[in-house]
């Protein structure tokens, strides 16, 4: 390892002495009529391969050498721009960019570099505007970022109208999910039927799955960083729409034109109020909503300076009368500050704080108790990027993790018949350290690797307990304030393209990611109640070594886009349960925990058309994901649950006119694998299932088709901009088992059946969406 | 707690969804037949029953084997032995077991030279203070309940086991507690028989059992039992040799009472 951080060392020196006598130009590339800034957008010198693609807040950087430069921007969606540069003084362009949607006049389609997911040294990466989704069909009509990239290759769908994802192989609990870089722990609501993603404030989506750059750190399967809409800078704006399930709203303007703006965006279900038409008053007064509200402002000082606020805020409400509730939510709030030291060097400052809670109230002639639960975060990050020259860019900073895990804990009221229960909280630091370096040494060779550090540090006060063998506790150590104990874990990452000619090319990749976060669920759904532990004393950081090869593909002048994929991924401190594991307020609950391996592998292949009036994808996954523990199913390796042999979606999107459009998912995979009885015997004149190997069954096959049509009349009223979206979920109404369970057959107690439960028919949906 | 939040969640996926259940075929593998040990002797009388069975595959036509071939005994801390005597079906007998406090009591069950074994002791029973009937309303529908008040000793882990007959039926399982949220306090149990069917007119006579923890933890197992759990296992049983089933001494009282209009 020293070894590797001496050639990156010497790497960052050489890199900083090249080229001194050569102009680097900067700035920001936005869109024309908002004034957002455009994330990906590629500045490209006209007839060469040099070129360079905006970061998450529209800069770039890039360096030129003659006089009189031509340049091109582009970015999907967007006109594109050529303009030339006189090198002088200024060294400062910023561009402005025309969506294709505010033109009157079909024109010529943009000229992006479309061959840079075969140039382009990230591997097992997927890039989203929602605009480029908006024509997906969804259930109930809300599109969904979650519920889009489980169309993706590698990424398993979490089951029926589920926004749990799982990738190659790994853990629900094992994506990072980002918004606006704050950590979002539980991004579902009315139990993952949707997710705490409201598409009108997302701007852009980035998924990786494979090859994550050393930025990222802390959950070990993928990482997926959202950032919001930042405002319309330039008019006031609104936008929203009425649906089946849910209405929105965004309200967005500038603050100063041009130079600062904000956005509000919220989102309401009202499910609920069909329950005030009861006549039963318990009914009446019960409670079942969802909302969000997403708020962001931003404010430019100057060329330089850049301040970003953004936040967001959501909660799940249930109750029964008031004899019962259950509510549950996330909070997230970030502070950005975006320093351009000079042409080369950009940076980002951020403050963050997120946190998820859930409550439970229970209120009745016998008891009358909550349960409170916490989750948060604060964290401190520092990230710099050095733009050295067109081939050489350095990416470093450091990172403080503070988590505080605050497990659910009972608070009695009154004459109240239960006592109160106060489990410790525990909480960890985590620092890291990472630098990362694309580089371009040839025009047939382009890498990224870096390597992270991190210092996960438990942190006191508290009492750990020390099991035996079958988890009772043998012993406890009481530990002051401070540091109890550190884990110190080097994360090497690479990420290498092999470019053969402009149209093909093969990469490869590898990742090491250590996480400290553990979630524990032991349910098919995972529940707002599922605790959350960090790494102590017992439980060790968890951590994945993944290496992949692939093949990138681009026929008929990029209008296709083909690439295969193959990945091996190890797991190592996996945690499962003791059999009747008593997760609930247990402070001996680490003495519950079992610890193995998992290892996962596949074949991911994708095909994409993003040109032309029909545009879309297909993707079929071929893959195998397994664990071992010792003391499950006699130590033999088993499958994951999210195992699944075969995985295909196909995703169409057809322009029918001027005002219609239309869409078209098909999904088909392997159902999960489970655990079923392999017998049955009875006890106390009841019978019970005899169970043997663990998810040695398997759930039937999942497949369904969804449809979707969009009318968007022409404009003839200018201001107002409206459209209807008309959906069909299963449209065949296939009857998809969401649970299979066993019984008695009620007529001869002798005789036990299976059945299974079907979630969701064939549903309907109509939304009216509108902009002005 | 938990029982509470998943009948929430089930009344949730009800009103989102327009759900359905229907009857599927399963191929099912059979795995190695296991015995089942089913020992619950108790303080209500000196004639105690032991049941040997074996499971069966989960197509056959019968709940499960009766094992007839067993050597069945009890011996207890003092050094008596009692030997159970076959009865078919799976029965085993004896007649002259009278349960003693603060008397450790041995299982031995001998099934064609494999031996499987059990300890267990006989835990005070905790008198109960009041008797009650109440009616619940969920959704305009009554359900009704057995009503046991009682004062949780404290600073004791408690564990209590109650099964039902209903209009002279069969004592069947209908829910076990520990004090772990009430310690020590007045506590209220809430007693249904095994499918929650109660209804006006019943005569429904409780079991009350005061039961030691890995009895608890067994029927607990059994009773949370539910299809959204990820991977069930068989519940742990107290007897070696990894025997299905468990084996129980308590003290037991019994308890009759007749639903009706409040």
């Amino acid at each position: 390892m020293p070894y590797f951080l001496v050639i990156l060392t010497s790497l960052f020196f050489s890199v900083s002495l090249i080229a001194q006598d050569k102009t680097t130009i900067s700035g920001y590339v936005r869109d024309a009529a908002s004034g957002e800034a455009l994330i990906g957008a590629v500045v490209q010198i006209k007839g060469t391969q040099n070129a360079t693609s905006t970061n998450s807040y529209g800069y770039y950087a890039l360096q030129i050498s003659e006089p009189n430069t031509e340049l091109i921007v582009s970015f999907v969606g967007y006109q594109f721009l050529e303009q030339t540069i006189l090198i002088s003084e200024n060294k400062r362009y910023n561009f402005e960019l025309v969506s294709l949607d505010n033109q009157l006049e079909e024109v010529v389609v943009s000229a992006k570099k479309q061959n840079d997911n075969v140039t382009n040294a990230q591997m097992g990466a997927f890039n989203f505007t929602m605009e480029e989704v908006k024509n997906i069909p969804v259930v109930f009509g809300e599109r969904d970022i979650l519920k889009t990239i489980q169309l993706l290759p590698g990424i398993g769908k979490g089951g029926e109208g589920s926004s749990n994802f799982y990738v190659r192989g790994g853990g629900a609990d094992q994506n990072l999910i980002l918004l606006d870089e704050a950590t979002v722990y539980n991004a579902a609501h009315l139990l993952g039927f949707f997710s705490t993603f409201n598409s009108d404030a997302i701007k852009d989506v980035e998924l990786y799955k494979g090859g994550i750059p050393a930025q990222y750190g802390g959950r070990i399967s993928s990482v997926m960083d959202i950032n919001m809409v930042d405002g319309n800078n330039k008019k006031f704006a609104a936008e929203g729409g009425l649906g089946l399930i849910a209405s929105r709203l965004k309200l967005e303007g500038p603050i100063v034109k041009d130079k600062g703006s904000f956005m509000v965006s919220g989102r309401r279900t009202y499910a609920d109020l069909f329950l005030k038409l009861s006549d039963d008053e318990t009914i009446n007064q019960s409670k079942l909503y969802f909302y969000d509200l997403n708020a962001k402002i931003n404010y430019r000082f100057n060329d330089k300076n850049t301040l970003y606020a953004s936040g967001y805020f959501g909660k799940d409400d249930l109750g029964y009368g008031d004899l019962f509730s259950f509510d549950w939510g996330n909070a997230t709030a970030t502070v950005r500050w975006n320093h351009v030291f000079n042409e080369k060097l950009f940076s980002n400052t951020s403050l963050i704080y997120s946190d998820f809670t859930y409550n439970v109230n229970v209120s009745n002639d016998e008891s009358d108790f909550t349960i409170a639960s916490k989750i948060e975060n604060f964290n401190l990050k520092e990230d710099l990027s050095y733009y050295a020259d067109n081939k050489n860019t350095l990416r470093f900073g450091l990172n403080l993790l503070r988590q505080k895990i605050s497990p659910a804990s009972l608070n009695a009221r009154g004459e109240s018949a239960v006592n109160s229960i106060d489990i410790e909280s525990r909480s960890g630091i985590e620092a890291a350290a990472y630098i990362s370096h694309e580089w371009r040494p040839s025009s047939w060779i382009s890498m990224i690797y870096g390597l992270r550090a991190t210092d996960f540090m438990v942190q006191g006060p508290g009492t750990f307990y020390d099991y035996d063998d079958e988890g009772d506790p043998i012993g406890e150590q009481l530990f002051d304030d401070g540091i109890i104990k550190h884990y110190f874990n080097l994360e090497p990452r690479l990420s290498l393209s092999v470019i053969l000619s402009q149209e093909h090319s093969v990469k490869a990749s590898y990742n090491r990611i250590v996480q400290n976060l553990h979630q524990l669920t032991n349910t098919t759904s995972s529940l707002p109640t599922d605790q959350y532990v960090v790494s102590s004393v017992n439980i060790k950081p968890q951590y994945a070594d993944q290496a992949a090869l692939g093949y990138f593909r681009n026929f008929n002048n990029n209008a296709y886009e083909f690439s295969v994929e193959a990945y091996y991924k190890y797991m190592g401190n996996q945690i499962d349960f003791r059999n009747g594991a008593d997760l609930q307020a247990n402070k001996y609950l680490e003495g519950e925990l079992l610890y193995g391996v998992g290892r996962s592998y596949g074949l991911e292949w994708h095909l994409r058309k993003s040109k032309g009036k029909l545009n879309g994808w297909i993707s079929y996954t071929l893959a195998k994901s397994e664990r071992q523990f010792e003391q499950i199913n006699d130590g033999e390796w088993f499958n994951a649950r999210q195992d699944r042999t075969h995985d295909i979606s196909v995703v169409g999107m057809y322009e029918l006119s001027k005002k219609w459009s239309l869409g078209a998912t098909f999904v088909y995979y392997t159902g999960n694998a489970i655990t079923f009885p392999s017998g049955k015997y009875q006890v106390d004149g009841r019978t019970l299932f005899y169970y043997t190997e663990r998810n040695g069954y398997r759930m039937p096959d999942y497949h369904r088709l969804d449809l979707s049509a969009t009318y968007e009349p022409r404009k003839e009223n200018k201001r107002l901009h409206s459209s209807w979206s008309f959906g069909l979920y299963n449209v065949y109404n296939r009857r998809n088992a969401y649970i299979i369970d066993f019984r008695e057959n009620e007529q001869n107690v002798n005789v036990t059946e299976a059945y299974k439960i079907a979630l969701f028919g064939i549903i309907p949906s109509v939304t009216w969406n509108f902009k002005f | 707690m938990r029982r509470r939040i998943y009948l929430l969640i089930s009344l949730c996926i009800a009103l989102t969804a327009v759900s359905c259940e229907e009857i599927i075929e399963v191929n099912l593998n059979e795995g190695d037949p296991k015995y089942v040990i089913e020992a619950d002797l108790t303080s209500l009388t000196s004639d105690q029953f032991i049941r040997v069975t074996q499971t069966v595959p989960f197509n056959a036509d019968i709940p499960s084997k009766p094992i007839e071939n067993a050597l069945v005994a009890v011996s207890d801390s003092r050094g008596q032995v009692f030997n159970f005597v076959s009865q078919g079906q799976g029965y085993y007998t004896v007649q002259n077991l009278k349960l003693q406090e603060n008397i450790t009591y041995n299982l031995s069950v001998n099934i064609d030279n494999e031996l499987f074994e059990a300890t267990s002791k006989l835990e005070d029973f905790v008198a109960i203070d009041s008797l009650g009937v109440i009616e619940e309303r969920v959704f305009n529908d009554p359900y009704y309940f057995v009503l046991f008040k009682f004062n949780d000793p404290i600073d004791t882990p408690n564990y209590y086991r109650y099964s039902t007959s209903v209009n002279g039926g069969p004592f069947r399982f209908s829910s076990a507690f520990s004090d772990k949220f009430n310690d020590g306090l007045f506590v209220t149990h809430q007693i249904a028989n095994s499918d929650n069917s109660l209804a006006i007119g019943d005569s429904v006579v409780v079991r009350r059992q005061c039961i030691s923890k890995e009895v608890y933890d067994y029927w607990n197992e059994i009773q949370f039992a539910n299809p959204g759990n990820a991977s069930p296992s068989n519940p742990k049983s107290n007897i070696s040799n990894g025997a299905f089933g468990y084996f129980s001494v308590t003290a037991v009282k019994e308890y009759g009472i007749r639903i009706e209009m409040l």
